[in-house]
């Protein structure tokens, strides 16, 4: 077929009313919170939970859930986007900054200019230092006040919404810092090695 | 809080994306697990990470048998997880 | 329209238009769409198709649908459950019109299919809407004159939520091979003399050909329905790999 068939009155759930800086390009804005995982949703007990800082096989930091609730909390309200094209605005998640993560192991400075978070499930993530601190980047432990449901990445998520949401690790268990760029799960088989939503960083190449 | 908005299919729906790189038909063949030696078939295994790709587990130990992604740029297959494929 | 089995696989699948000429009323939650796709190449009971939506402003929608039709009849069938809060459903059930064309691709999937070439007794077990596509299976063996045995185990919420439920009944009546039983999980009419509750192993055990006449077995529903049996499956002693499994609904997630 030459053109694509429009489906007589067929309207995407997902147009709302919304002002388009806020929706980077090729994204639609969705009221639904998709679910997609790349392999089964772990069941994970919080009394068994732990979430650790690493830095050159050694430990800089290790947090049971009891003690990681009671590092300092922060709630942001911020708008995600998901490669698959759905964004998702005005989403509300509460947790501890990276910032904060730093200070808890007693460090001024990140010591390394990169991480790759580790999560339950084999999954990895790779994200620069840089797109972390200032508050770009936390792990988080509630959504819109409650505790994040396993499917979307309960106890504990990755989050860092100025990157396409894969960046947002699910199942986040530790956070290894590396000082040359390795490459996780997604950026390893054909997807972009940063990817900026404005940008339409989808896939490496773009 | 989540959704799924409407029935999907999966499992076959594997097919489509990784049929276009195999010749016989890949839901037919059997897949070894590198971890636990484990063999399935293709085609009974649940579908995970559509539409971002295919990611295809162990049904048995749960490990990456294989994984594929279709890009503008490409279509990427890594099977490190599979001893074999056996069409 | 028949296919064979070497065209199932090794073709590229196109995108086509399909004419909605007739919608059937199933239960109060299912409508079967039947279509007239532009060129169909014939498909084999099991297959699905992919239909996909376009908005006017670019955006699609697609989704998999099993075909419910067997591959002797004339026109396409798609049965379609709503779902509620549904992007697709509510527009297949409720907006789409007689004349309208559907964008499809298919047939997709030589895993599930069963066409009777191979004699052996057949099992069907159905969860909700995953009859679909055992129906074309069972409407296909029911056009062939000569039928291996076969036993329909067909779980739904409550007897007005049985699809087909006429025909697999009146099916099931003039034909001595076959077996249907009807397990109801919420809610049964005072008088209900089937299976109460969801399909457990006694009822697998009860039904099913034993393990060693080498049934080939279907089973197609929701994720957890799908799990489920197939676990009671092999714990009553089937061989995995004779068991094919077509899950509806995401996994993990």
């Amino acid at each position: 077929m030459d053109e694509t068939h429009i489906s007589r009155g067929f309207r995407s759930k997902r147009q709302e009313q919304t002002p388009k800086n806020r929706v980077p390009p090729g994204q639609y804005v969705t009221t639904d919170f998709p679910v997609l995982s790349a392999g089964p949703t772990p069941q994970i007990k919080v009394a068994d939970w732990t979430f650790a800082l690493q830095l050159n096989g050694s430990l800089l930091g290790k947090w049971s859930w009891d003690e990681f609730e009671a590092l300092p909390q922060t709630t942001i309200k911020t708008d995600i986007h998901c490669v698959t094209k759905w964004s998702k605005l005005d989403t509300t998640w509460q947790g501890v900054t990276f910032d904060d993560l730093l200070k808890a192991v007693g460090l001024s400075e990140p010591p390394a200019p990169y991480i790759m978070a580790h999560c339950d499930g084999a999954y990895t993530t790779n994200v620069p230092v840089a797109d972390l601190v200032g508050g770009r980047g936390m792990v988080v432990t509630r959504y819109e006040g409650l505790p994040i449901a396993p499917a979307h990445g309960g106890p504990a998520r990755l989050l860092v919404p100025h990157l396409y949401f894969w960046k947002s690790g699910k199942w986040v268990r530790r956070i290894r810092f590396m000082q040359k760029d390795e490459r996780g799960f997604w950026e390893s088989l054909g997807y972009h090695n940063y990817g900026d939503p404005w940008k339409e960083q989808r896939y490496d190449g773009d | 809080m989540n959704n799924v908005s409407d029935l999907v299919l999966d499992g076959n729906a594997t097919a489509l994306l990784l049929q276009q790189i195999f010749a016989p038909d890949i839901a037919l063949a059997k897949i070894r697990c590198e971890a636990c030696d484990c063999v399935s078939s293709v085609g009974s295994l649940a579908l995970y990470a559509a539409p971002m790709g295919v990611v295809l587990h162990c049904a048995d130990c749960e490990s990456v048998l294989m994984r594929a992604v279709d890009t503008p740029h490409g279509l990427w297959l890594e099977m490190t997880g599979a001893r074999y494929l056996r069409f | 329209m028949t296919a064979t089995e070497t065209s199932v696989s090794s073709r590229r699948i196109e995108w086509q238009l399909a004419e909605l000429r007739d919608v059937v009323i199933e239960t109060p939650r299912v409508k079967s769409l039947l279509l007239r796709p532009a060129g169909w190449p014939g498909h084999l009971p099991g297959q699905h198709v992919d239909i996909r939506l376009t908005a006017e402003d670019g955006y699609q929608a697609q989704r998999s649908y099993s075909i419910a039709s067997p591959p002797e009849d004339e026109l396409l069938a798609l049965t379609v459950e709503r779902v509620k809060d549904g992007e697709v459903s509510p527009y297949l059930l409720d907006e789409l019109r007689a004349g309208d064309q559907l964008e499809l691709r298919g047939p997709i999937g030589g895993y599930f299919v069963w066409t009777g070439a191979m004699g052996s007794p057949l099992c069907l077990i159905a969860g909700g809407a995953g009859v679909t596509p055992l129906m074309a299976m069972l409407r296909h063996r029911d056009r062939s004159s000569s039928r291996a045995p076969a036993v329909l185990m067909y779980s739904a919420r409550s007897l007005e939520d049985v699809i087909y439920r006429d025909e697999i009944d009146a099916m099931a009546r003039r034909d001595n091979s076959l077996r249907v039983v009807h397990a109801l999980t919420r809610e049964q009419p005072k008088d209900w003399t089937g299976h109460r509750g969801r399909i457990d192993k006694c009822l697998l055990a009860a039904n099913c050909f034993p393990p060693a006449q080498n049934p080939a077995i279907h089973v197609c529903g929701p994720t957890t329905f799908v799990e489920s049996v197939s676990g009671l499956l092999v714990e009553l002693g089937f061989d995995p790999f004779s068991i094919k499994t077509e899950r509806f609904g995401p996994s993990g997630g």
